[in-house]
């Protein structure tokens, strides 16, 4: 198996604090990395170094083998964005283009298709998503399940190798919440490489192949969703399972 | 009461070329104001180094002095430099330098309301910052600031009878020269009052249907 992600010795600090306190992490093609842990603990932090959002402070993060963005290094970084794409808890679908014009934007201002090739592509992955119909609609004018379905398919038309999502179903109605992991879901089963920071322990137990629990910007402990969820070997771990289950 | 129609009647072609005139200067001096406005506001919201200040100064200086004094700078004092602009020209430049001070402050203050979501959303799909500034902040403050916009300019368009007084033939000064060697106050004040009524509301009605335009998205 080919790695897709490798993280060594990541620390973020903000002013004294600090929040990521050296993570090691590797992640294979096809993975899904589902991360769980307290709110305050540094998940999205840390999520955020992988994109480069938040520049690290120390350590690096190395996609695909190929670009490696060490702390401080701009230029590597900015390249390193351009592999993984990333969801996020609110949407932020642009409000003011419609949903087609969204997922269109990025490819067609980077250059990597033609606005026609743009636009089928864009076509096809919303026909996937249930969309399809959606397309010359505004975001205002959509559901929250369906922004959030939409800015799924915005990150994918970049054709990423890694995709992050940093609590994707937070902001839904319980009633929406299905919809969007079963998208999820459904990329995980045709290979997608995803890092999933989520409460949803379902949706960890069912689909993840490795779940991480992170307490106190350190990695407490990683294994398959069975053995985590019915094993932890540490105590912490066992206390968040027992709080949230 | 004396209100003589027939005389405004015969004034009439006078008062259109004044009309025209304050039309063409205002125009001129909405556009290149707004241009002031959207790269003084991106410097200003972009907090660009040296640039920044620079145009936080312009701004204090205009909104802190009398657009008079502005003006007379322009066309009396600019030639002390080398600078001599026409009469038209100098109206325009005036009237741009002192409403793009405001535009600055409106663009700058859209801006603002600009969710930093979209700033991270545009950074994680890779787009350039400017692709961000120019096809995602600048419409999304556009549509906010577009009501303190169209006061600019409104003011604007007012402010641009303060040109009679370096003899622009705009329409006030049409009237002023008038009412010198007819005496007839009354109906041309009344006139250019009407008139610049007109002009104000039809700018309104121009910015309420691009607001219009702009919002159609955002409704359910
Ligand atoms: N930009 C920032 N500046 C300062 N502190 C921050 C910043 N972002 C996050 N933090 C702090 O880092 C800690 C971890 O936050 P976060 O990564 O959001 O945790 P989680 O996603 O697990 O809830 C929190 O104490 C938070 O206050
Ligand atoms: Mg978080």
């Amino acid at each position: 198996m080919s790695r897709v992600l490798q993280v060594r010795g990541l620390r973020k600090h903000f002013g004294e604090h600090e929040v990521i306190k050296g993570v090691d992490l590797d992640v294979e093609a096809g993975e899904v990395v589902v991360i769980i842990g307290p709110s305050g603990s540094g998940k999205s932090t840390f999520i955020r170094c992988l994109n480069s959002l938040e520049a690290p402070s120390a350590g690096d993060v190395q996609v695909h083998g190929g670009s490696a963005a060490h702390a401080g290094d701009r230029k590597a970084l900015a390249k390193l964005r351009e592999e993984v794409g990333m969801v996020f808890q609110d949407y932020t679908l642009f409000p003011h283009m419609s949903v087609l014009a969204n997922i269109m934007l990025a490819p067609v201002k980077l250059g990597r298709m033609n606005k026609a090739q743009a636009r089928d592509t864009a076509l096809a992955l919303l026909e996937r998503v249930g969309l399809r119909h959606k397309a010359e609609g505004y975001p205002a004018q959509l559901s929250g399940g369906q922004q959030q379905r939409v800015a799924i398919v915005r990150a994918l038309a970049m054709k990423p190798k890694l995709l992050l999502f940093d609590e994707p179903t937070s902001a839904l109605d319980p009633e929406t919440v299905n919809e969007v992991l079963n998208v999820m879901k459904a990329l995980a089963s045709e290979g997608m490489t995803m890092v999933v920071v989520t409460h949803e322990m379902g949706f960890a137990r069912d689909v993840a192949d490795r779940v991480v629990f992170f307490d106190g910007g350190r990695i407490v402990e990683t294994g398959p969703p069975a053995q985590i969820f019915s094993q932890p070997a540490e105590a912490r771990t066992r206390q968040f399972l027992a709080s949230v289950l | 009461m004396d209100f003589d129609v027939n005389y405004l009647l015969a004034q009439w072609p006078a008062l259109f070329a004044g009309l025209l005139m304050t039309l063409r200067v205002s125009l001129l001096a909405i556009g290149f104001s707004l241009l002031i406005g959207v790269l003084g506001g991106g410097v200003r919201a972009l907090r660009v180094p040296l640039l920044g200040p620079a145009v936080a100064l312009y701004v204090e200086v205009i909104r802190n002095t009398p657009i008079l004094v502005q003006l007379f700078f322009i066309f009396y004092g600019l030639p002390a430099i080398g600078l001599e602009l026409s009469l038209f020209w100098s109206g325009v430049l005036c009237l741009s330098l002192w409403a793009g001070a405001y535009q600055v402050e409106n663009v700058r203050g859209g801006l603002a309301t600009v969710e930093w979501g979209m700033h991270e959303a545009a950074f994680a799909l890779s787009l350039r910052p400017w692709h961000y500034f120019c096809l995602i902040a600048l419409p999304i403050a556009f549509r906010t600031s577009l009501p303190a916009m169209l006061n600019t300019a409104i003011s604007l368009l007012k402010n641009s009878s303060y040109l009679q007084a370096i003899g622009l033939a705009e329409l006030t000064f049409v009237a002023v020269d008038r009412i010198a060697t007819d005496f007839r106050a009354l109906e041309m004040f009344s006139a250019i009052c009407v008139l610049y009524l007109a002009l104000v509301a039809l700018l309104a009605l121009a910015a309420g249907r691009l607001a219009a335009h702009l919002q159609r998205p955002f409704r359910p």
